[in-house]
């Protein structure tokens, strides 16, 4: 899912919430739950926590309107606020586990499939993928997250990562380079 | 040479052209086609595929409600469960006074049943 195109509503609506304003948040956050979770969810790759991400987002949001100036997108300055609680988890979770998720995410999402064979084929398949991307490092995932599935621009992907055209570029390429093998190696 | 950033763009960009950017755009019609081009675009779309089956999370309107009512008041939002919590009560009064009518009636009746020792304790 990708973010509604109205800015100048978010504008309007930005504004409205840092006079407080509570049906303006929950306009915000209507129009814009969905691809956070997405972004989120792929970023993480866990459910629960995209989702509790994605709430610690949107507070941030309520508390940070006041302040808010639209000298970029709202879409855009709220990517970076997942993006950086993505990492913070990222970072959180590698320190307290040591290694990424891996098996153990494939199998729990396999037990959590609700019945039918081809759905549960499917999140099989979704499970591995989410095992593969837990390979990467968070910039590397987050580099293909917002140009692969997210299909953001370079030069968006690259200014929400600060990084360069060509080290956006680098970071795609090193990322798909691992998932190849990852790929080849599990089909060996 | 171009068939080398051809093949760059392919690994870091993909099989599809959409997600290349706008200024590889001439190269990629350029070498696309091409026996080689073809070749390198192909092994790009093996990636694609497999980054294809992760499927975006769906949304829960339950949770989009659950956050917008965060910044309610705590008043409004503890309004529900303290309404719940008061009707409750009052219920449950009510059943409790009512049970006591009921068994003050029974022991009335009882007494006009057992004769002049219990209606003294009526004062009567």
């Amino acid at each position: 899912m990708k973010p509604p195109p109205d800015d100048a509503l978010d504008v309007e609506l930005m504004r409205a919430v840092g006079r407080q304003d509570r049906h303006a948040f929950a306009r915000l956050v209507e129009r814009h739950y969905g691809w956070a979770l997405g972004f989120t969810d792929r970023m993480l790759g866990t459910r629960h926590e995209a989702e509790d991400m994605v709430q610690t987002a949107f507070l941030r949001v309520w508390q940070g309107a006041g302040r808010w100036e639209p000298h970029a997108k709202f879409t855009t300055w709220l990517y970076r606020v997942l993006y950086n609680l993505c990492v913070d988890r990222l970072r959180a979770r590698q320190t307290a586990s040591g290694e990424p998720l891996g098996d153990a995410l494939v199998e729990r999402l396999a037990d959590e499939a609700p019945t039918g064979e081809e759905r549960i084929a499917s999140l099989q398949r979704g499970a591995r993928v989410r095992a593969a991307l837990d390979q990467l490092p968070a910039r590397q995932r987050a580099a293909l997250v917002l140009c692969y599935y997210e299909e953001r621009s370079q030069a968006e992907a690259a200014a929400l990562l600060g990084v360069s055209a060509g080290a956006l570029e680098s970071l795609l390429s090193r990322g798909r380079a691992t998932l190849k093998k990852w790929l080849r190696d599990e089909l060996q | 040479m171009d068939l080398d950033r051809f093949k760059e763009c392919s690994a870091a960009f993909g099989a599809e052209r959409r997600r290349w950017p706008p200024r590889e755009h001439a190269l990629y019609d350029r070498f696309a086609l091409t026996p080689e081009g073809t070749a390198i675009l192909a092994d790009a779309e093996r990636t694609d595929l497999f980054l294809d089956a992760l499927e975006p999370a769906e949304s829960d309107p339950r949770r989009v409600r659950d956050i917008a009512a965060i910044v309610r008041p705590a008043w409004q939002r503890l309004a529900k469960p303290a309404a719940a919590l008061a009707a409750s009560a009052l219920l449950g009064f009510a059943l409790g006074y009512m049970q006591a009518l009921s068994a003050s009636d029974a022991g009335m009746a009882s007494g006009l049943l057992l004769g002049p020792q219990s209606l003294q304790e009526f004062g009567l």
